[in-house]
Order: C-alpha cells, then sequence, then structure tokens
C-alpha cells in the first residue's frame, strides 16, 4: 500500500527541502519506490538539491493542467534506480495548484510508488495546505528554536483539523513526527538553543530523528546530492536512520559524532517509543 | 423637585459604582456589497448549519466591502434581520465615517478595526452539525477535546466547562462560559466564565499561561509574579482579585 507523507514546518528554512530529498533517497536506497514532489511552486529547489534541474521538461503544474502527462513529467533519478522526482514550475505561483488536480497526481502516483513524498512550501497558506492535504504521515521539520517550535505547533493544529484525514470525521487522523534538524548538541547544552526534550514536550509527539548541523548538507546540496547518500556525513546517517523509524524499524536515538551524553539520547528514546 | 431630591437620596445609599475592563468574542459578519436575498439565504443556511453556536451570538457587522450601504435605513433594516434570525448585533467595524454616523442613527456602535479570526478557528467543533434537538439549546453543554491545542486554535465551550486532555500550546486560546480543565500545560490563553460567570475556575496540571482571565477579569503572564504556584494550580476570582493556587 502507498503511503503520501508530507515534509512541512510552517516556518521557513528550516530543512524542509534537504529532508524531503534525503528521505526520498534513503526510501529509495532500501528499496521502495519513491516519488519526491516539489509544491513549492515557483521557487523551484528541490530539483536543484537532487540534481536534475538540467533535466525538468514538464512539470507537475503542467500535469495538473492536463498539458503534459505525469509519466512526461516524472525525472528518473541517475543514481537511484528506485527514486523520481516531480519538480514543480518556476514560472506559475501557488494559485495554479488545485485540490482536485493535486488528487488526481496523488491517486495516479499511489498506483505505482511505495512512497510518495511531498515538499511543502513554509507558511501555512494555499500551498503548504494543499501539500499536506492528502497525506497519510507527516514528518514535521523543527529547529531547536522558539519560533521554528511554535509554527509546527501550528502546523500540527491544521494536520489535525484540515485534512482529508481529519475531515471525514471518523477518528482518523495524519501521522505526524518530529524531525529535529539544525541541531547542535553544544548550542543546546549552553542553553543558546532548545533542548531535544523542551521539543517534545510542546510539541508531544513521537520523534522520528535528530539532524545534526553539518556542513555536509551544504556541500551535498551544491552537487545536487541528496545529503542520506554521503554515508560520511553524520547529517547523512542520522538521515537514513530516520528513514528506517519512518518505514518502522526500531533504530536507537543514535548520539550525534563527538557527542558524549549518550545516556540523554537513550532517555529519549524511552520516552517517545 | 420633589423627584430630584430623592434621587439624590438614593445615590447618597447604593454602592459607588464599578466600571470594569471586559473582553469577549464576538462574530464579525463581512457584507460584500449590499445584502439581497441571495445574501440571507446563503446567512441562513449556514446559521442552520450551526444553530446553536450562532444563538443570540454578539456580532459586529463589517463593512469593509460594503462602502456603498451607508443610509441609516440601510443599517436598520439589516439590523433588524440580523435580530429576526436571533443575531446579538450590536455594531459595525471598518465603516466609512458616513456609515458609522448611519450607525449611530441604527443604535449600532463603531468599532475600531480589529484583526478577526476565522470563524472554523473560534468554533472547530461548532462548524459540524450538533446533534441536540433545539429545545435543549439552553442546557448546559460541556466539550471535551482530547488532543493538544496547538498554537493558532481556539476553542470554545460556549455553553459549559471545557476539558481539554492535553497541553494548550503558545498561541492557543480556550474558551468557556463555565469552567477550564487543563490536565496538561496550559502556555496558552484561558478565558473562563466569559458569560460573566464570576464563579467560574481554571484547573490546569501545570501553568505557563500567557493569560488567565474570569469573567472578563484578567491577568496576563507579567503580570504573574515569580512566586505564582506552577504546578497542579486553580485560578479563581475573589471579589476583583484573581487567585492562583496551588492544589493541596
Ligand atoms: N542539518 C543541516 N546542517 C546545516 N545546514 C542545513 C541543515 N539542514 C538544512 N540546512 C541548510 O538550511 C538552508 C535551508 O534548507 P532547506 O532549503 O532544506 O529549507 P526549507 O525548509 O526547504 O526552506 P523553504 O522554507 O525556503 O522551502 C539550506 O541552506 C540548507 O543547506
Ligand atoms: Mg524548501
Amino acid at each position: 500500500m502507498s503511503k503520501v507523507i508530507v515534509v512541512t514546518s510552517g516556518k521557513g528554512g528550516v530543512g524542509k527541502t534537504t529532508s524531503s530529498a534525503a528521505i526520498g533517497a534513503g526510501l529509495a536506497m532500501r528499496g521502495h519506490k519513491t516519488v519526491v514532489i516539489d509544491f513549492d511552486v515557483g521557487l523551484r529547489n528541490l530539483d536543484m538539491i537532487m540534481g536534475c534541474e538540467r533535466r525538468v521538461v514538464f512539470d507537475f503544474i503542467n500535469v495538473i493542467q492536463g498539458d503534459a502527462k505525469l509519466k512526461q513529467a516524472l525525472i528518473k533519478d541517475r543514481r537511484l534506480e528506485n527514486l523520481y522526482v516531480l519538480p514543480t514550475s518556476q514560472t506559475r505561483d501557488k494559485d495554479a495548484l488545485t485540490k482536485e488536480g493535486v488528487k488526481a497526481v496523488l491517486d495516479e502516483l499511489r498506483q505505482e510508488f511505495d512512497y510518495i513524498v511531498c515538499d511543502s512550501p513554509a507558511g501555512i497558506e494555499r500551498g503548504a495546505h494543499l501539500a499536506m492535504y492528502y497525506a497519510d504521515e507527516a514528518v514535521v521539520v523543527t529547529n531547536p528554536e522558539v519560533s521554528s517550535v511554535r509554527d509546527s505547533d501550528r502546523v500540527l493544529g491544521l494536520l489535525n483539523s484540515k485534512s482529508a484525514l481529519a475531515e471525514k470525521g471518523d477518528g482518523s487522523a495524519v501521522k505526524a513526527q518530529l524531525l529535529l534538524t539544525r541541531f547542535d548538541q553544544n548550542r543546546s547544552a549552553s542553553g543558546d538553543m532548545m533542548s531535544v526534550e523542551d521539543v517534545l514536550e510542546i510539541l508531544a509527539i513521537p520523534l522520528l530523528g535528530i539532524i545534526p548541523e553539518s556542513t555536509s548538507v551544504l556541500k551535498a546540496s551544491n552537487e545536487g546530492t541528496p545529503v542520506s547518500l554521503d554515508e560520511k556525513s553524520p547529517a547523512g546517517k542520522a538521515y537514513m536512520d530516520a528513514v528506517g523509524r519512518l518505514v518502522g524499524e526500531q533504530i536507537e536515538m543514535r548520539a550525534t559524532p563527538g557527542e558524549q551524553r549518550r545516556g540523554f539520547f537513550q532517555r529519549l528514546l524511552g520516552r517517545t517509543a | 423637585m420633589q423627584s430630584g431630591k430623592s434621587a439624590a437620596q438614593t445615590v447618597a445609599t447604593v454602592k459607588p459604582l464599578q466600571i470594569r475592563g471586559r473582553t469577549f468574542t464576538a462574530i464579525a459578519l463581512h457584507l460584500s456589497g449590499r445584502p439581497d436575498r441571495a445574501f440571507f439565504e446563503a446567512l441562513e443556511a449556514r446559521l442552520n448549519q450551526t444553530p446553536l453556536f450562532f444563538d443570540n451570538a454578539p456580532l459586529v457587522i463589517d463593512l469593509e466591502q460594503a462602502q456603498g450601504l451607508d443610509g441609516p435605513q440601510d443599517l436598520v433594516h439589516l439590523a433588524a434581520e440580523l435580530r429576526r434570525r436571533k443575531l446579538s448585533v450590536f455594531g459595525i467595524q471598518s465603516g466609512t465615517p458616513t456609515q458609522a454616523r448611519a450607525a449611530a442613527e441604527a443604535g449600532l456602535i463603531s468599532l475600531p478595526g480589529g484583526r478577526d479570526a476565522a470563524l472554523e478557528r473560534v468554533s472547530r467543533q461548532g462548524s459540524r452539525p450538533e446533534p441536540a434537538p433545539a429545545a435543549a439549546a439552553k442546557e448546559p453543554a460541556n466539550r471535551m477535546v482530547t488532543q493538544p491545542v496547538r498554537s493558532g486554535q481556539t476553542v470554545f465551550a460556549d455553553r459549559g466547562d471545557l476539558v481539554v486532555v492535553g497541553s494548550v500550546s503558545s498561541g492557543a486560546e480556550v474558551i468557556a462560559a463555565g469552567n477550564i480543565h487543563i490536565y496538561g500545560r496550559l502556555r496558552g490563553r484561558a478565558l473562563a466564565g466569559v458569560n460573566g460567570d464570576a464563579s467560574a475556575r481554571i484547573f490546569c496540571h501545570a501553568l505557563d499561561a500567557e493569560l488567565l482571565a474570569i469573567a472578563g477579569l484578567y491577568r496576563t503572564s507579567e503580570n504573574l509574579g515569580p512566586d505564582t504556584p506552577r504546578h497542579h494550580v486553580q485560578v479563581y476570582l475573589e471579589g476583583e482579585v484573581l487567585r492562583i493556587e496551588a492544589l493541596a
């Protein structure tokens, strides 16, 4: 059965696109046929981070508007057999997205893919709403700082009230999990940034993973490679662990390199499992 | 002259009058142009979806997109039509100076422009048809929420107590005509007894509120003070004072 997963945050620039690419690549590496869709109409970052921006001919909006077939717009990744990208348009705006159009595309993708990862734009307006509307699961990307946590909280409220599952009114809900990104153990310990526990206490959802702040992320995105393909990157490893948890494996919340307080993370795992 | 004298005596014997600040939630009805038959039909359809929520709800008419509607008769007529539908219209907002004068003649006050919240947020559950029969409309109805109340959400128990099994986030708002019970941490705003019930109380497991109010008397996080109890507390009115006390 295929799953639609929205990667969302409310706040901008927290790492949604980075995470969408890394999770998409990680799922594909594990053998799941995966497509990553760019819902950020007008900006088009996903295809750059995934290194296929020069291969875009048709896009998501063309498909919604009936100007192209889905097969024409899907771009197959050069490195991973099971990975596809559905890029968005840089020239249109988000009004080109319609509920019916999005549904039709997702329904068609569900026929063929195991995982459909939706890279949401920032904000809580139309684009972000449509990206989350048909989701089965949500990966809520949050940085350990107050404004990001607050926005994630708002997004969780919308997932609980304004998604197709929530609107069924039969108690169905989008399964939401927290991906804490750009985490810096030292700055968190010194109180510069929020602790993992503080964030979890406020958002009250299970923890999918903690992605450390890492220069390898920028490097990977400049090269057009999802960071999870970089085996040496601590962020890449953390993403692969998160992907394992996403597909239901029990993986210990690993400490980031150079970080000593293992017991701390183990306590966390106990809390959220 | 006689009556004048007795009035003066009466004044001397009653308690000095009290004037207090009060906040409450009203519904804003946005007009776009002149209300015609189609408008009233649409309004009725909307009211019928959630009759209880709108029953005698305080309402302001937003005239931002109805600049042409500026004769006193227009507003008198509109107010009558709304009242006939059991809406307690009391004012206008976003009106032009002419509209404000017309409103005054129609007995409506002009409110300074404010920011509205989406109605779904004011009453997420109210927007679903309520099964209660109309005859039971005045019975208290408690409301239970079993999920955290997230930033940006408002939960309103307009005719009874509100129970939240979970936390209330910073930037979220819980409002009740009666008591509010929060089995979690209150980080946002809690307003109990909003219809004036000074005996209403707020209970919560952990207190970190942005605002606490009972019957319109409120305290914000700034004036809670450092030795305010933070765990297992109740908040209640003692005369004029909002007391915060740890539960024994
Ligand atoms: N773990 C990390 N370590 C270091 N830098 C990171 C990390 N995650 C993301 N970044 C950087 O943060 C910036 C924003 O990332 P990204 O584009 O993925 O965010 P976004 O949430 O998709 O943004 P938008 O809201 O604009 O769509 C990028 O420059 C990216 O390289
Ligand atoms: Mg992005």
